[in-house]
């Protein structure tokens, strides 16, 4: 084991992902702190931490998000290093800049390099300049007066985005140029109120496109490796849902051209520490999309596949070691596959839903992984994302692991909130799904796969609940007094 | 007896009855027969449906009963006859906007006494990052607005009374 210049990590951040760099830390030997919200005070994250300091804010997040109170919250743990894990400050180049300032050994890359990712355009632009492809693009601000026509000259159909931002929101697929105009506003107002920045920028809209994206690591020797590609098509609203590896879309000659991009966009921004670089695939060229400066939630699929824990390598990375392997010590090895499971109804448009835990088992069985927050007990709210917990499956084969992971998702109870766990399991055993033919539009699509087949079942559930009930409303019958009798039942 | 049980907003009303083999469940569209339920624990049980053996998980919260079988969870709420019909003759005379999911108040568009009309944006509200505009059900006087901004509900919580033009 490699010696590190700290012995403690406070990790800013929550859920599942605090949970998961809680595992790596104790494997290091090293002790971890968190910082957490009253709200999250009987989470798994803060009764596995060593130790657990209380911040508050306005709301919920606006606690996890006070740069002030989370570095006094390290000085406190007397952490040497801080872990931001994803969302929140992971990619805030101020927030990396005032821990680097107090101090400590933020675990992420050079804020420099988050600045220059962070802005779409910039990152759009730097790529461009080291010759690898972006969509035909245009840019507002090079002049904002012939910003339309500059755009409509790209072509239809466009997709309008915001330059700062992410998570899909400003975005604007336009078929009709003649809406051009009217989508720029209503993006421009929704990036403004968002991300505080109406800055857009137009882009080539590739029908029917597949998100593909290569996990890089680099260290301060300037040594940049990839881990090979993930696949991201199955997604809602922009938001992604399943993801794997390897992708199925890719030849070896396409997958070695994404991943030597990959590693040529990161070494040519002098890129530390793990970051992803995002495509999207026409099924013949690629184009580049962001680079995220941060772990992200679909880690584990890599993980899975190549046998390197990608936490562990963050935290000797941000210590200033070298990296321990070289690109040919890299294998894929077998097929991965996550799915995110979310406290929501996609029957109802993925509407998000909250409720109490009341009961929660997960499956089992040989290279299933479950990186999850929740607790039996636990309460939902709409506080957070909807993401509850990541099932994560691995077989020699892509088919094997699909039905493995359609099997996990039958196999999981969870009671008192609703959730996706059957459309999952319904998506894992489409057979456009297992064909691989599948694209970032596919679940609208193929609308079917969200509503469901619990019609079917309905007549067995009423049997079922009216059979659990029937010795109360037996009695029930028996007495004048309904609501007397149900009482005995009610708890 | 007649029973209700309410699934994701539908009322299912049942028979439940002896028979020979067990139970006989007759719903609107159909019968299930030789019905039989047996409990292994708490929350473990076993549904016979004609022969076929169907392991169930179940929790019994309040009114509602929670079940998974066959990879599916639902939740089905036992609906109180005299109450479902009491609640409902108590909302004939006013019209609500009702929260379509849980979520926060963001911004409130209107205040109480104002006329709007079919479509008129009431509030936005906010759950879990996605941002929603609830928006009048019908024409009518804003009598009461349930939640602060900043404030907190759950799904098929009033958030706005509006009271019928005239009353």
């Amino acid at each position: 084991m490699k010696r590190l210049p700290f012995d403690t990590v406070l990790i800013a951040n929550r859920g599942e992902i605090a949970v998961r760099i809680i595992k790596t830390l104790r494997k290091l030997g090293l002790r971890s702190a968190l910082v957490y919200h009253e709200i999250d005070a009987d989470t798994l994250a803060v009764s596995m931490a060593d130790t657990a300091i209380r911040i508050s804010g306005l709301t919920p997040i606006a606690a996890y998000l006070d740069i002030a109170q989370i570095i006094a919250a390290t000085h406190k743990a007397r952490a040497g290093a801080l872990h931001p894990g994803y969302g929140f400050l992971s990619e805030n180049a101020e927030f990396a800049r005032a821990v680097i300032r107090a101090g400590i050994t933020f675990v992420g890359p050079t804020p420099d390099s988050m600045e220059l990712m962070g802005d779409k355009i910039r990152a759009r632009n730097f790529v461009q300049r080291n010759g690898f492809p972006v969509a035909p693009s245009t840019v507002e601000e090079d002049d904002p007066g012939t910003f339309l026509s500059r755009a409509r000259a790209v072509g239809a159909p466009l997709l309008v985005k915001p330059s700062a931002g992410g998570g899909g929101k400003g975005m604007r697929i336009v078929r009709d140029l003649n809406s051009l105009e009217d989508a720029i506003a209503q993006a421009r107002s929704e990036a403004q109120r968002y991300f505080g920045d109406g800055r857009l920028y137009v882009e080539r809209y590739v029908e029917h496109p597949r998100h593909l994206e290569i996990q890089v690591l680099g260290d301060e020797f300037g040594h940049v490796v990839h881990l090979f590609e993930r696949e991201c098509s199955i997604q809602r609203r922009f938001q992604k849902l399943i993801e794997e590896t390897p992708s199925p879309a890719l030849s070896l000659e396409m997958r070695q051209r994404l991943c030597d991009a990959a590693v040529g966009i990161a070494r040519a921004a002098n890129y530390r520490n793990a970051g992803t670089v995002e495509f999207i695939f026409d099924g013949a060229n690629f184009y580049f999309l962001e680079m995220n400066t941060r772990l992200q939630v679909e880690h584990a699929v890599t993980e899975m596949t190549t046998g390197i824990d990608l936490v562990a390598e963050q935290i000797y990375a941000a210590a200033g070691c070298q990296l321990g392997f070289t690109q040919s010590d890299i294998l894929q090895n077998g097929h991965a596959i996550e799915v995110r499971l979310c406290a929501e109804a996609p029957q109802r448009a993925y509407a998000p839903t909250t409720g109490r835990i009341l009961m929660l088992e997960y499956p089992d069985g040989d290279d299933v992984r479950i990186d999850s927050g929740i607790l039996e007990g636990q309460r939902i709210t709409t506080a957070f994302d909807p993401m509850l917990a990541k099932i994560i499956v691995h077989s020699p084969t892509r088919i094997e692991a699909a039905q493995k992971a359609c099997r996990a998702m039958r196999e999981l109870i969870l009671l008192g909130c609703e959730t996706n766990a059957s459309t999952l399991a319904r998506i894992l055993a489409d057979d456009g799904f297992l064909r691989g033919q599948v694209h970032t539009g596919y679940l609208d699509e193929n609308p079917f796969l969200a509503e469901g087949d619990a019609e079917s079942a309905l007549p067995a559930f009423l049997a079922a609940a009216a059979l659990l009930t029937r010795p109360v409303r037996d009695s029930a019958d028996a007495v004048p007094e309904l609501h007397a009798a149900l009482g005995s039942w009610r708890n | 007896m007649k029973h209700h049980f309410e699934v994701d907003g539908i009322d299912y009303p049942l028979w439940l009855v002896r028979c020979a083999e067990g139970y006989r469940l007759s719903m609107d569209n159909g019968v299930l027969a030789s019905l039989r339920f047996s409990r292994q624990s708490e929350r473990r049980g076993t549904l016979t449906i004609a022969g076929e053996r169907e392991p169930v998980r179940f929790v019994i919260d309040g009114e509602t009963i929670h079940l998974h079988m066959r990879g599916l969870a639902r939740s089905l709420r036992y609906r109180d006859p005299m109450r479902a019909f009491a609640s409902a003759s108590r909302e004939a005379n006013h019209l609500m906007a009702r929260a379509p999911i849980p979520g926060i108040v963001l911004t409130i568009a209107v205040s109480p006494g104002q006329s709007v009309s079919a479509g008129t944006a009431l509030m936005t509200i906010e759950s879990m990052k996605l941002e929603t505009t609830i928006r009048a059900p019908k024409d009518g006087v804003v009598s009461r607005i349930h939640f602060k901004e900043g404030e907190s509900f759950e799904r098929d919580a009033v958030l706005v009374s509006l009271l019928e033009e005239g009353l």
